[in-house]
């Protein structure tokens, strides 16, 4: 029964959405209006998991004293301190909460991956090799896509943005659509394999 | 100093402490990230509380006196015992609840990713880029269809859907490189132009 | 001979990446401490995102909405977009609506507008009105909300207002009325668009986009399901150049130097020509001085590729002899 009801309301509501999206009456509206705003309702609580699933990580790592086990103590003291000066001070433009935003978080956030610039010119000497016809092919593109954006590329020939433009808009264009196909076929079967009970992980382990 | 100048100088000593990782993994690197997953988390609760919490649930219950969103307030509630061992299976009907939204998904997904992509691609072939992006798309999904094995002229034709594919994944390569360079080049705005000065 | 030439490519293939990074390093500070100006073309997808948004200008009955669906990691990339659409709104009189899905996202929407109102008089709930952040989960529930009814699906704006009792709010219903949404992300936001406001509604949408996500957006560009698309650090620098060009042109009337907006033209584009040094606020050239560090380090990779290629072809026929 723990695992049933929940398979029921997904078949049962699911299946209403469906004829929601066919069938536009009065009546289906209604029930659209009234999933919205019980939905709005459960969405401020689904934060839950992500403050628990962290306290549980971290608190764990400071008990059992793990190797770096300061750095737990540094995340929950953020949390914590983050948290308590957004209550505090409230949250709008001009506020401590704000100000520890723009000057702490923005600029780790916006750094951590600007590294893969790093990494992407290492790679780039290190391991990008024209080792297979297909490899030069993927290369060549690349190359000419790189130049084609840059106002350099204009430069040394006007045909380099032209034929990088053809690149994206009829080879690449293909190559995406055929791709994007088989995914949205895979997500409409996914998502029926859900409406009709087969796909089950998402209610997680257990009974 | 100003005090500009110092929200200056201490968003440029984080953005230094993640760079120094480049050099090899070190207290300073290791300090920030574990702050910057904290503030991020932490950034979250009030905002959540204050512009979903207040009025998707406190104003119509206390305000309003619609006591029919206590049920899914309720349910929602029903989160914390996610990790429960015992109870962990009450926290099924709130995620259940918002899954049922994908039985929208499967009309609207066959549409959008479906049915418009084979429309347009079944445009008649006017020209060469029409007949390429045809043969293109149809040589890609011939690739895909894995229940035939890959041999003689079937195997002739799924190879051009491979040189296909390959330029395609040179483009987006040559966008990635692109996006990467861009982001670099937004951390040195800031250090160079916001905190030295340097760019006018 | 030879063998020098073969130690040379061994010590080459082994250089420790260190040194890669402080060239790296170098091939963007340079050219941003030391400008130059460069001439970024117009694309299709970016002229047709234009012109849309002008085509609303004055327009009561007309409203762009911008939805923010990034966090700072990407911010280089998408936030001189923003700023440009925001700035080409707020010059041309076109209502603006602006919203998030996720936390993160909140105070770059707040710091987008903040930036673009500085030279403006605009007032919240009448030119503009900022949603605010909505929780991931009612996503879909807004995107389709709005197909109905706009205020009821938000409910509040940022500051806490009924959005139906907003003066911005007087001609403005639906997706018919709002007829241009655009999506700035990092991720697959923008396709919940396409999938439901787009494919249900007939709602317009267009997409800045992160140039990683830029390649795999063509076929809707194709389609017509996306109307217009920004790309990158590249997309951004084309609308700075579109609103310099075109809506805040400045001419000189009565002696006083004016703005003095005109329409998209492809021929004034092309003999259009702006110098950076004009342009005093550096705001409004982020991504146009971006992109010259972007071509030496585009240079810079092209030449990494071509050494380490050189490197290993004549590592393999020493070892091939």
């Amino acid at each position: 029964m723990k695992r049933q009801i929940p398979l029921l309301i997904v078949i049962l509501l699911g299946f209403t959405f469906v004829i929601h999206t066919f069938v536009p009456s009065k009546l289906s509206m209604d029930f659209y209006d009234w999933y919205q705003s019980w939905i709005k309702a459960i969405s401020p609580f689904m934060v839950l998991l992500g403050i628990m699933s962290l306290f549980m990580v971290n608190s764990n790592k400071i008990q059992r004293k793990v190797p770096n086990w300061q750095y737990s103590v540094v995340t929950l003291l953020s949390l914590v301190a983050t948290g308590a000066i957004g209550f505090i001070w409230g949250t709008q433009e001009g506020t401590p909460f704000m100000w520890m935003f723009k000057n702490v978080q923005m600029p780790m956030g916006a750094t951590m991956f600007s590294l893969l610039a790093f990494y992407i010119a290492s790679a780039a000497y290190k391991a990008f090799r024209a080792r297979s016809m297909e490899a030069t092919v993927l290369l060549v593109a690349a190359i000419i896509v790189m130049l084609g954006q840059v106002p350099i590329g204009m430069k040394i020939s006007k045909y380099i943005p032209e034929t990088a433009t053809w690149i994206l808009n009829v080879p690449n264009l293909a190559a995406k659509r055929g791709i994007a196909l088989g995914v949205g076929l895979g997500m409409v079967a996914t998502s029926l394999k859900i409406l009709l009970g087969i796909e089950r992980t998402y209610l997680g382990g257990g009974e | 100093m100003t005090f500009e100048a110092i929200s200056n100088f201490i968003a440029a000593f984080f953005t230094l402490s993640i760079f120094s990782f480049l050099y090899k993994d070190n207290p300073f690197y290791k300090f920030a990230e574990a702050m910057f997953i904290g503030v991020s988390m932490g950034y979250a609760i009030p905002l959540v509380y204050n512009l979903t919490f207040i009025p998707f649930v406190y104003r119509p219950i206390f305000v309003e006196h619609n006591f029919w969103i206590l049920i899914p307030a309720l349910m929602g509630s029903l989160y914390i015992f996610r990790f429960s061992k015992n109870l962990g299976w009450l926290s099924r009907y709130p995620i259940v609840f918002g899954m049922a939204i994908v039985g929208m998904g499967v009309p609207m997904s066959m549409h959008a990713y479906v049915l418009v992509q084979v429309r347009t691609a079944m445009m008649p072939i006017d020209s060469i880029n029409t007949f390429l992006i045809f043969l293109g798309t149809v040589t890609i999904l011939l690739y895909f269809y894995f229940s035939k094995a890959h041999k003689g002229i079937y195997g002739k034709i799924t190879n051009i859907g491979i040189w296909f594919m390959m330029v395609g994944f040179g483009a987006s390569f040559g966008y990635t490189v692109m996006a990467r360079i861009s982001l670099l080049i937004g951390r040195i705005q800031f250090l160079m132009g916001d905190w030295l000065g340097l760019i006018k | 001979m030879a063998k020098t030439k073969m130690n040379f490519f061994d010590r080459m293939q082994a250089l420790d990446r260190r040194y890669i990074y402080l060239v790296v390093a170098l091939a963007i500070i340079l050219p941003l401490i030391i400008p130059f100006n460069s001439k970024t073309y117009v694309t299709e997808p970016v002229e047709n995102i234009y012109k849309k948004i002008d085509s609303f200008s004055g327009r009561k009955d007309r409203a762009v909405l911008m939805c923010f669906s990034h966090d700072a990691s990407t911010m280089a990339e998408l936030f001189p977009m923003e700023v440009a659409i925001l700035r080409h709104c707020f010059q041309r009189n076109v209502q603006v609506f602006t919203i998030c899905f996720m936390p993160p996202a909140k105070p770059l929407m707040d710091f987008a507008l903040q930036t673009a109102k500085e030279d403006y008089t605009v007032q919240s709930g009448v030119d503009y009105v900022n949603f605010g952040y909505k929780p991931y989960g009612i996503f879909l529930p807004i995107v389709l909300g709005m197909g109905d009814d706009i205020s009821k699906a938000v409910e509040t704006d940022d500051e806490g207002r009924i959005v139906s009792n907003l003066e911005i709010m007087k001609e403005i219903k639906n997706y018919n009325e709002m007829n241009l949404v655009v999506d700035f992300a990092a991720s697959a936001a923008v396709q919940t668009w396409i999938t439901y406001a787009r494919a249900r509604f007939g709602a317009n949408v267009a997409a800045g986009v992160t140039a990683v996500m830029a390649a795999d957006n063509f076929p809707y560009l194709q389609t017509g399901q996306l109307i217009g698309m920004l790309a990158g650090l590249k997309g951004a620098a084309e609308y700075e150049k579109l609103v310099d060009v075109f809506a805040t042109h400045k001419e000189m009337v009565n002696g006083v130097e004016t703005v003095v907006p005109r329409s998209f033209s492809k021929e004034i584009l092309k003999e259009s020509w702006i110098k950076l040094s004009d342009i005093k606020n550096p705001v409004y050239k982020t991504a146009r001085t971006g992109m010259n560090a972007q071509t030496v380090a585009h240079i810079m990779i092209i030449v990494f590729i071509a050494l380490g290629n050189i490197g290993y072809f004549v590592n393999k026929k020493k070892n091939e002899n």
